[in-house]
């Protein structure tokens, strides 16, 4: 995907003035934490949860060498084909040679970040091949020529009398109303039934890998991923190294974690595992099963101080419980991963330089990591980029220095309070009468936004100071 | 020396607290730590205020400057080192001391850290949970209606929550009237508000508006970053709402200015 | 192409790897035993499968012998079509049912155009989650699982366990003397979606009607307390 990272304060002010926009994204930020919490609740047992599934994955990464060679093994005894990317680029290759070694010109496609990281849609369309999304939210951004604002509901920044315009003008069915939106849930599942039926390609993700036994897992609500699955003759899975886990009731463990966190679901509609192609005594499925293990960048992540973000399972509850991704919304991000877990993942698997300002968007609350089913510490992770982007000499000098400054003055006790004595009885005496400044000499920051308020007085330090020395 | 560095008020029986006033306190609002003081020794404690503290080194760790925070943290880990209390009137410095210091420090550092961290609180978490502070005059302290804002670090770092609100009803006899969203950031986040003012805005609006939207006369909250953040919005927006710090409700002292108030 | 990858991405992921052996790793995985499933919400197997069916918009017949069973199908097909025909999976199970009994014209295969109800027996149900379990094969073709607008599943109160980690402990079993299947699926309610505005919303891809029909030596209380546990969804027609 176009990254636009770089503009990210840009994005996020024009986020901001969208008024209608934002409007959809208060309702979501108060509804999503709602329904995420309940589940929660009723559940009960979410800590030991967490902690055993975390101990899983970091079993898993520790050994990620063994199992996926197991997974490998596995696979290709099920009857798969294997192949290994190391970049994006080699994914949208090995897909488009597969399509061509197959002419084929129409791909159904279920949802999978993976490749809106490596672009292949577009990479695909290129080559004149009809790629058709089904996975409802992907399809309502595919007809509307957006990006993914959400990483489980894509579309979730339109409201649904946008998506009812928007299938209004793109759908040619004639004159309808579309009151619902169980209306307008009917009308794709009426458009998109026929895109299963004729596609020569399936393409879909996968939410986990099964060491033991070959089997990749695909949850959904609608579908839509078992009908990409079972019908077109040919199945490609993209998918990355760092999914895999060591046994099926691993992947089913997560996955309690996984659907409370994501919806506030107990579970998906659909939970489903795919062996490979199908055999003799098979009477459906595909002739033909490929699985694409991407790396791009998550073995160099196994290796660095930022190892943690490999437990992700991409579940969003990071985005909806983050007070900056409800006012900016995914988009101002600039790529696929919006959010906290965008805000480290996108520096890592592109560049800091380019997504800068990411790690800076948080002002570490803390809600984030509170949440997070695989219990990454991401404002650690974020400070620790912020570290970087000083290391790397990436971030602004004139905060360096001025911070710098502040923190060697302040081991500095008796300068620091005579400086601060006379700087502070200055400000209390011009804004006492106020009691705020409107504008400060080097705050326009914080003035753009609010008043200064003003010093209640001289510093305590002089104050009980002289006390003291008045009592003596 | 000892008599130069520090200063012990009014010896009792009562535990001896360290107090570290934090660098928003003494710059901005001195009276926080005043009242600080009070409501720590109402409660028997002997309180020391070590005179070379100045600040406990957030803003710069914040924004990831590790290497210029660590020289200043050891400083204050010494300072701090012989007290059996120390306490702050702020949930985000206290957790500076109680979490990231640890993690800064290396080797015997670490550990001086780790001892300190042990034994310092946030005060309305020192008052509530460990001297279990009772109202010290006999009548309640008068109060219009108040409302409350949950500091993230705080809330996160230090579990503080309940603490505040069972101190205004055992030194007031007052009720919080919890504003919607009270868990969720007012956007100071320390140099993200200047960094990224135009989201800290929004986010500080909402806040702002949700208290507002109470009725009540008064936001309080633990953490004067936070309290100055709201306060210069609601002076911006002109809201007619007193911003205090909690400490200044539960000693009564109420007729100075609020926060962002003239004189 | 891909096998130079495969070469330097092993080389990457094992230089930061444990370098434990095969045995050790597996050893240290059994030593973290297994996770906590979610509490039953009944006082017993059947009637928390039951009301978990429910409250995932299922709907439900509780049934003593495949003799009730057909009745229960024809019923149903009948009122919601008006028909008695159906397809069902090549499954032998299914086959064996007294349909004549009842009235009812199973075509054994694999649904078409046109079809809108299909029959499924499933291999496992699960009560945590209220779902049912099917393997992919003759016995049960996907398009069975996936196409109609109204999919029935029986399941065997024999068939029913407690949790996904009982329910893999089953397959497991199942795969000494079968087979992997192609497809295993947990099918957990009617196709939804929340896309729009994250509200769940029914009638996606998948089929709009999942109706499950319970069938062995059900208590006698099951259903009622079932039905209790599911109220609130049931009456307001809306999930909470």
């Amino acid at each position: 995907m176009q990254q636009y990272s770089d503009t990210f304060l840009d994005n996020a002010s024009a986020a901001l003035a969208d008024k209608d926009k934002a409007d959809v994204r208060d309702a979501m930020a108060l509804f999503t934490p709602l329904v995420r919490n309940a589940a929660m609740d009723q559940f009960q047992h979410f800590e030991e949860l967490r902690q055993h599934v975390k101990q899983v994955r970091q079993h898993s990464l520790d050994n990620l060498g063994h199992y996926l060679e197991s997974y490998e093994q596995q696979a290709v005894k099920n009857g798969n084909q294997v192949h290994f990317a190391n970049t994006g680029d080699e994914l949208n290759s090995i897909v488009l040679d597969i399509c061509q070694q197959h002419s084929a010109r129409r791909i159904a496609k279920g949802k999978s970040m993976i490749t809106e990281e490596t672009g292949l849609n577009a990479f695909l369309e290129r080559a004149n091949l009809d790629v058709m999304e089904t996975d409802l939210g992907e399809y309502i951004i595919q007809e509307a020529g957006e990006t993914p604002s959400h990483i489980v509901g894509p579309a979730l920044h339109k409201s649904a009398a946008e998506i009812r315009q928007l299938f209004l003008d793109r759908h040619d069915l004639g004159e309808r109303e579309l009151e619902t939106t169980e209306d307008l849930v009917s009308e794709a599942r009426e458009v998109l039934r026929e895109h299963f039926l004729n596609a020569q390609v399936g393409i879909i993700g996968a939410n986990a890998l099964i060491a033991e036994n070959g089997y990749s897992m695909l949850v959904t609500n609608e579908g839509n991923g078992d009908l990409c699955a079972n019908l077109p003759p040919v199945l490609i899975i993209c998918t990355s190294v760092d999914r895999i886990l060591p046994r099926a009731e691993d992947a089913t463990a997560m996955l309690r974690l996984l659907v409370r966190s994501a919806t506030g679901q107990a579970q998906t509609c659909y939970t489903s595992f795919y062996s490979g192609p199908r055999r003799e005594q098979d009477i459906d499925g595909p002739m033909e099963t490929h699985i694409v293990l991407l790396d791009n960048r998550r073995s160099d992540i196994l290796a660095s101080d930022y190892r943690e973000m490999l437990q992700c399972i991409r579940c969003g509850a990071c985005l909806n419980h983050c007070p900056i991704f409800a006012s900016v919304g995914g988009h101002a991000y600039g790529w696929v991963y919006p959010g906290p877990m965008g805000s480290v993942l996108t520096p890592l698997l592109t560049s800091l330089e380019q997504s800068q300002a990411l790690p800076n968007a948080c002002t570490s609350c803390g809600r984030c990591a509170e949440v997070c089913p695989a219990d990454i510490p991401l404002p650690d992770l974020l400070r620790d980029l912020r570290h970087a982007e000083i290391e790397e000499k990436i971030a602004a000098p004139r905060w360096r220095q001025g911070l710098r400054i502040h923190a060697w003055l302040a081991r500095q006790p008796r300068l620091y309070q005579l400086f601060t004595g006379m700087g502070i009885a200055l400000l209390h005496l011009l804004g006492r009468k106020r009691g705020s400044f409107s504008k400060l000499p080097l705050a326009s920051g914080w003035t753009s936004q609010r008043d200064f308020p003003s010093p209640q007085g001289r510093t305590f330090m002089q104050q009980y100071k002289a006390e003291r020395k008045h009592r003596e | 020396m000892e008599s130069e560095a520090l200063h012990t008020t009014a010896p009792g029986e009562g535990p001896a607290v360290y107090l570290f006033v934090t660098c928003l306190a003494d710059l901005l609002r001195p009276s926080v730590a005043f009242n600080s003081i009070k409501l720590l020794e109402d409660a028997g404690c002997r309180v020391t205020v070590p005179l070379q503290q100045t600040c406990c080194g957030q803003p710069a760790y914040n924004t990831g400057d590790y290497e210029a925070i660590i020289p200043l943290a050891r400083q204050v880990v010494a300072m701090l080192e012989p007290a059996d209390y120390v306490v702050l009137p702020s949930g985000s410095c206290a957790g500076m001391i109680c979490h990231h210091y640890p993690t800064l420090l290396q080797d015997e550092w670490h550990e001086r850290a780790l001892r300190v961290a042990a034994k310092t609180f946030e005060i309305t978490t020192f008052l509530s949970d460990i001297v279990k502070a009772k109202r010290p005059g006999r009548t309640p302290i008068p109060l219009p209606a108040v409302t409350y804002h949950d500091s993230c670090a705080g809330l996160r770092e230090l579990g503080i929550k309940e603490q505040p609100r069972q101190l205004l009803r055992e030194f007031c006899d007052t009720q919080v009237s919890e504003l919607q969203q009270s868990e969720v950031c007012c956007g100071f986040g320390g140099t993200f508000c200047a960094k990224m003012p135009e989201i800290s805005g929004k986010m500080v609006q909402d806040k702002l508006h949700n208290a507002a939207a109470t009725g009540a006369g008064i936001l309080a909250g633990g953490d004067l970053g936070c309290l100055l953040n709201i306060a210069g919005r609601a002076r911006r927006e002109g809201v007619a709402i007193e911003v205090r710090h909690i400490t200044e409700l539960l000693c009564g002292d109420l007729d100075g200015p609020a926060i962002g108030e003239g004189e | 192409m891909s096998d130079s990858a495969r070469a330097s991405i092993f080389a990457r992921i094992r230089h930061s790897g444990s370098g434990a052996s095969a045995a050790e790793i597996a050893a240290a995985r059994e030593a973290l035993g297994r996770a906590p499933a979610a509490n039953l919400p009944g006082s017993d197997l059947c009637s928390s499968f039951l009301a978990n069916v429910l409250l995932n918009r299922g709907t439900v017949d509780v049934v003593g012998n495949r003799s009730e069973a057909v009745t229960a199908v024809g019923k149903y097909i009948y009122q919601h079509y008006r028909t008695h025909r159906l397809v069902a999976g090549n499954d032998p199970r299914l086959a064996a049912m007294p349909w004549r009994d009842a009235g009812v014209l199973p075509r054994f295969g694999e649904l078409e155009a046109g079809e809108t109800v299909a029959l499924s027996y499933a291999r496992l149900g699960v009560a945590e989650i209220g779902a049912v379990v099917t393997f992919t094969g003759k016995a049960n073709p996907a398009a069975n699982n996936l196409l109609p607008e109204n999919h029935i599943v029986v399941v065997d109160v024999a068939d029913l366990v407690p949790d996904m980690e009982m329910a893999w402990s089953r397959i497991a079993h199942a795969m000494t003397t079968e087979q992997r299947p192609r497809g295993i699926n947990f099918i957990a309610g009617p196709s939804s979606t929340g896309d729009i505005e994250g509200k769940l919303v029914y009638g996606a891809h998948g089929p709009r009607h999942w109706h499950v029909i319970l069938l062995g030596e059900v208590p006698q209380a099951a259903l009622g307390e079932a039905q209790a546990i599911a109220a609130p969804a049931a009456t307001t027609g809306e999930l909470d």
